[in-house]
């Protein structure tokens, strides 16, 4: 299993990605605008949902990195904090940028070309995740090597727009203890969400191994957003969960075990958006074997996600 | 109640309710609930999404085969939601919520019935009659209000002291 040390060399692994992933995705968007390219437009998007879901962990690890400096004289606990709240700040943006990109590609599956207001809505939000994600990032390098740091007020200047306070998770701790209500509520959208994913997941990819056979699975697009929504409720609140209290998750296999389940399942449905074959199939056509090995994995990997979640009290130490 | 207190004797409520093994513990039947509830809601909401409009090109008929899948993901529940309230029945019984949710199930499944006699018999997949769509919305809701209910009684037993 991995050790507080192992997930604080993920984080400093992982870093790199968030922005230089999304100037790529962005610089590949542009240049697909430019040159009307289709193709390169939708592989803008596939970059841009991949990143949004590997800044999952790049923030969540960050966590075991603070925890890792704690007591440490020579840095500084404001940096830490304030760059924990740019970093979420900057992974809200980055996580709308990944449900557009999912919605493009979505969408590109019924017109082929990308529409004005998903085009619109994927560039104000990459240019606004990559300001964030950067300002996010050089506050986070000035923790690891002070030696840099200008100007030591300067960083702490900027933070009323690059980190609003209440995105700290001191704040959003004392609300889930001062309002008992609010966890119970999070976890109950939270198995609401499970279900409509869940059920979403199981028909979809059962069309795709071969059941429900008469329908096209062309059908089946426009369900496959109210999965989508599903899967926004559980990581709006399930984030919720993570940041209150991050140090029940950290240190907890389970919790890894689920996270890693849910970024396989995440390619899953990127490669099944993505590829064409799947899209063409009519009414009584059957899935080749690759894909209908996708789309069990994937049923799999979701019961996986279910199973590791209700272990986080008792392979690890949730409550 | 003498006989809740008999069923929490048993010696299954108390394996389980004891056992810290991650399979067929009381963890595991916990496992076994959430599955159990992503296949039965998850298919009713799948079910009644399509009945609202929701992928017209899915035939109705194709949905007849997930009507069985529901009732694997029901008898799951059934075990395994008796075996987890035999593990705690005097805490359990005690907490309204517990029949709030076993109404809610009901008329949820009642609902589920009568959705599928409808799927079983229609030919026709653009018209769907406004007293099944009616019925749709108040399944969607039914499901919603069984997941909150279930949810509500964890709390509840946990406010009063017993064990969850």
């Amino acid at each position: 299993m991995l050790t507080p040390s192992d997930l604080v060399h993920i984080h400093l692994l992982l870093n790199h990605f968030p922005t230089i992933g999304m100037i790529v995705g962005f610089g590949l968007f542009v240049l697909g605008l430019l040159k009307k390219s289709e193709d390169l437009k939708r592989g803008a998007m596939a970059v841009l949902f991949a990143i949004a879901l590997i800044s999952l962990p790049t923030y969540m690890s960050g966590y075991s990195a603070q925890k890792s400096l704690r007591g440490v004289r020579t840095v500084s606990q404001d940096v830490i904090g304030l760059h924990q709240r740019s970093a979420l700040f900057a992974l809200i943006f980055t996580e709308a940028t990944g449900v557009v990109a999912w919605y493009g590609l979505w969408s590109s599956r019924r017109r082929r070309s990308l529409g004005p207001r998903i085009t619109a809505a994927a560039v104000l939000l990459s240019v606004l995740s990559i300001a964030l994600m950067s300002g996010a990032a050089n506050v986070g390098s000035e923790i690891h090597h002070p030696e840099i740091m200008s100007d030591p007020d300067a960083a702490v200047s900027t933070e009323g727009i690059l980190a609003p306070r209440w995105l700290s998770s001191e704040f959003i701790t004392r609300y889930q203890y001062s309002h008992p209500w609010a966890w119970k509520t999070l976890e109950t959208i939270h198995f609401m969400g499970l279900c409509l994913l869940f059920g979403v997941v199981l028909v979809a990819n059962l069309r795709l191994l071969g059941w429900m056979r008469n329908a096209p699975l062309a059908g089946f697009h426009r369900l496959l957003p109210w999965g989508v929504w599903g899967f926004v409720a559980n990581s709006v609140t399930g984030m919720l969960f993570f940041i209150g209290q991050a140090f029940q998750y950290i240190e907890n296999p389970a919790f890894h075990l689920k996270m890693l389940c849910i970024l396989l399942a995440g390619a899953d449905v990127l490669y099944l958006t993505w590829h064409e074959e799947v899209w063409e199939m009519e009414a009584g056509a059957t899935a080749s074997a690759l894909v209908r090995m996708l789309a069990a994995s994937q049923i799999v990997l979701w019961i996986g996600v279910i199973y590791f979640g209700r272990m986080l009290p008792y392979i690890g130490n949730a409550f | 109640m003498a006989v809740l207190q008999w069923i929490q004797d048993l010696p299954i409520s108390a394996a389980i309710a004891e056992s810290d093994s991650l399979w067929w513990g009381y963890a595991w039947w916990l496992f076994v609930h959430a599955v159990g509830m992503g296949l039965t809601a998850g298919i009713g909401f799948v079910v009644c999404l399509r009945l609202l409009g929701v992928g017209r090109q899915i035939p109705l008929s194709s949905l007849r085969v997930l009507f069985p899948l529901f009732w694997v993901g029901f008898y799951l529940n059934l075990v395994s939601g008796t075996l987890l309230f035999m593990t705690d029945a005097t805490g359990i019984a005690r907490v309204w919520e517990l029949y709030a949710k076993l109404a809610c199930l009901a008329l949820a499944l009642i609902a589920m019935s009568r959705l599928r006699r409808f799927v079983d018999s229609t030919e026709n997949d653009l018209t769907i009659p406004p007293a099944i769509q009616k019925t749709a919305v108040a399944c969607l809701v039914l499901w919603l209000a069984v997941i909150t209910s279930g949810r509500l009684i964890a709390y509840a037993v946990e406010a009063r002291g017993a064990v969850t």
